[in-house]
């Protein structure tokens, strides 16, 4: 079946009414936890995984990716309002969006991080559509010594490129790798990291590591830091949700060129959306006709960066799909989702699911008109939800990280081990290691171990494998790179 | 707590990762790599990396967000911390004999002081309503176990 007509088929079942009403939902949960800062769409997917018991899978996915975008769009209100980002993609839009709120002009900041992100997440997706089906080819060539060569690539770039030191990102990822093969090993039985305890056979559930690490661990920073209770100013929605034919014409040009850097970069592992919507910016900045507006609120420097935003939420679901590879903690939760049904992502999954997939792709064109809707609208909802006394918004965001843990497992170990990953989410904050090496190398410890095994099996033992297998070899070359060049190049500026 | 503490917990943990790998058992099962390898080879790195972390934190080249004054806690952070996970500890130790919504409100009540609410009639009636409607959202609605709203252990 051709590209556009499984996309049809998609359409068909994506257009049902139940089906719309689960993105609807996830659109609506989406934007909300992208509104409220302390949530994120990883904590939020990772709450409602026992889901997944109850609600068919094409249904859960459709909400699933209808709560991803939906924060990608929900995350500029806080920023712009606020100067606050409810996402931590959302940190750029905050340097000119909450300028421009403040020189009377939040409308058209909104509006255009709205219709950019819809204008983006639109070309992300269709990029998603036709670039994926290519990838699942090249991957049907991919044995076991290629994923565990794409792995360890993940995993390096990971914690090399994100952050601000590769030091503390290696430790994070080594940590994540260590906490991720506790369990029994799948191939003998052996039990590994267990202290002779029960509740350790299984290993550790990601949703409790998640939603410990940035929940509970979040409420402790902050509350450590006893600032947030202080409160910030929530800027009003002033000046008109539309733009005027000066700002459409600044805007659509950052559009466009934001899309073309989110998609790629969210593509690739450990791509995220960090990097695009900064490259984004600095783009904006050296192209624009109003240099002197940019610190003082300049519109490009929303325009831009919300559309990488969202064009790289697109992206991070290509690896996802095509090849089982999570890029971000909300694609390891997602995948976790995945095999909760039983379901092996990777290329097989178009073959095999390609109902769901393309649904779920489907889905996502219709998201993102469902969130263009919903967001500016709606508006005055979220501005309410900014106003909620920090007490009660952490409160109720403990409470609900407790219901979501305890309901998948009614474990009190489980509560205890939310606790202790909270602890080690304040530790993490406050002395600068980042929680995403942790999370995915916690996904991707038993994964790589697997394919590294089934590798050896294959090629009886031969360790070379990895190497003399040309795929597999240069992944492992850029591995390398991408662990020595960061080092080198601050070496090299600082001489 | 200080960077080089940091450091000592993380060889701490090392430690114990590397005790645990001695107690993995050789599978009978013949394979080139058996079911120590990997933990040993993760072990070793992460002991690798939290030396030069170590040595780093020594130097003083590590972070702390305590030493930035934009980011430094104001005074009575150890009560604000004792107070969340306070809370966390009560909720542990009284949803089996209570069920969900009490032990929630009282952790929840903790959670809201650590953020300087009063514990008081307020806050147990506002905790107390959050508490009641994620157990309705989550156990009604959703048919997700969290147990009994209410238990009586007597």
């Amino acid at each position: 079946m051709g590209t556009f007509e499984a996309l049809m088929g998609g359409f068909a079942t994506a257009l049902q009414p139940a089906t719309l009403m689960w993105g609807f939902i996830g659109c609506f949960l989406g934007t909300l936890v992208g509104v409220l800062p302390g949530i994120g769409p990883a904590l939020t997917i990772a709450l409602l995984l026992p889901l997944t018991y109850h609600v068919p899978a094409t249904s859960m996915f459709v909400m699933f990716a209808g709560i991803y975008y939906g924060a990608a769009y929900g995350g500029s209100t806080t920023s712009i309002l606020l100067n606050t980002p409810g996402e931590s993609a959302a940190v750029v839009t905050a340097l000119e969006g909450n300028k421009m709120a403040r020189r009377g002009r939040a409308g058209p900041a909104l509006a255009t991080a709205a219709i950019g992100s819809f204008v983006a997440g639109t070309i992300g997706t269709l990029a998603l559509t036709f670039v994926a089906p290519w990838v699942v080819e090249a991957a049907l060539a991919f044995g076991p010594a290629e994923y565990f060569s794409l792995m360890v690539l993940s995993l390096v770039a990971v914690s090399a490129v994100l952050g601000d030191s590769v030091l503390r990102g290696v430790v994070s990822l080594s940590l994540g790798l260590l906490l991720g093969l506790v369990g029994i090993d799948l191939q003998t039985g052996q039990p590994r990291f267990t202290f002779g305890q029960a509740e350790m056979l299984d290993g550790i559930e990601i949703t409790v590591a998640v939603v410990g690490l940035f929940a509970v661990g979040e409420a402790l920073y902050l509350a450590w830091q006893g600032r947030e209770s202080r409160g910030a100013e929530v800027m009003k929605v002033s000046g008109s949700l539309r733009l005027s034919r000066s700002d459409w014409a600044r805007s659509w040009k950052a559009w466009l060129r934001g899309a073309f850097y989110g998609f790629p970069i969210g593509a690739m592992p450990a791509g995220g959306a960090e990097l695009p919507t900064l490259l984004s910016y600095y783009t904006e900045k050296k192209l624009t006709r109003h240099p002197e507006e940019f610190g003082h609120g300049a519109i490009e420097g929303v325009a831009g960066p919300e559309a990488a935003n969202n064009a790289a939420a697109a992206g991070v679901l290509m690896p996802l799909l095509t090849l089982g590879i999570p890029t971000s903690a909300t694609a390891a939760i997602m995948l976790s989702a995945f095999e909760g049904y039983g379901i092996q992502t990777g290329p097989q999954l178009f073959s095999q699911q390609g109902g769901l997939v393309w649904t779920l792709i489907a889905s996502l064109y219709v998201g993102n008109v469902i969130l263009l809707v919903l967001n500016l609208p709606l508006i005055g909802l979220w501005v309410r939800l900014l106003k909620i006394p920090p007490p009660w918004l952490y409160a109720g965001i403990i409470v609900v990280s407790m219901a979501g843990v305890f309901g998948a497992s009614n474990s009190v170990f489980d509560i205890g081990l939310l606790f202790v990953f909270g602890l080690l989410g304040y530790t993490m904050r406050r002395f600068g290691f980042p929680a995403a090496p942790l999370i995915v190398g916690m996904i991707l410890a038993p994964m790589a171990e697997q394919s590294m095994r089934q590798a050896l099996i294959i090629s009886q033992g031969e360790w070379s494998t990895f190497v003399t297998r040309p795929i597999s070899g240069t992944l492992l070359a850029i591995s390398l790179l991408l662990l020595v060049l960061p080092v080198w190049w601050r070496r090299r500026r600082g001489d | 707590m200080t960077p080089l503490r940091v450091a000592l917990l993380l060889a701490a943990v090392c430690a114990v990762a590397g005790w645990q790998v001695t107690l993995i058992p050789e599978s009978a099962i013949q394979m080139a790599v058996g079911p120590v390898l990997v933990p040993a080879v993760v072990a070793a790195a992460l002991s690798l990396v939290t030396l030069a972390y170590g040595l780093s934190a020594w130097r003083g080249r590590q972070v702390d967000e305590a030493s930035d004054p934009a980011a430094a806690p104001l005074p009575g952070a150890a009560g604000r911390f004792a107070s969340l996970l306070g809370g966390g500890l009560v909720f542990m130790w009284l949803v089996v004999p209570l069920g969900f919504v009490i032990p929630a409100t009282l952790c929840g009540m903790g959670v809201a002081h650590a953020f300087d609410a009063r514990p008081g009639l307020k806050s147990a009636t506002i905790c107390g309503t959050i508490a009641l409607a994620f157990w309705v959202v989550f156990s009604v609605w959703l048919g997700v176990g969290l147990g009994p709203a209410l238990r009586w252990p007597f």
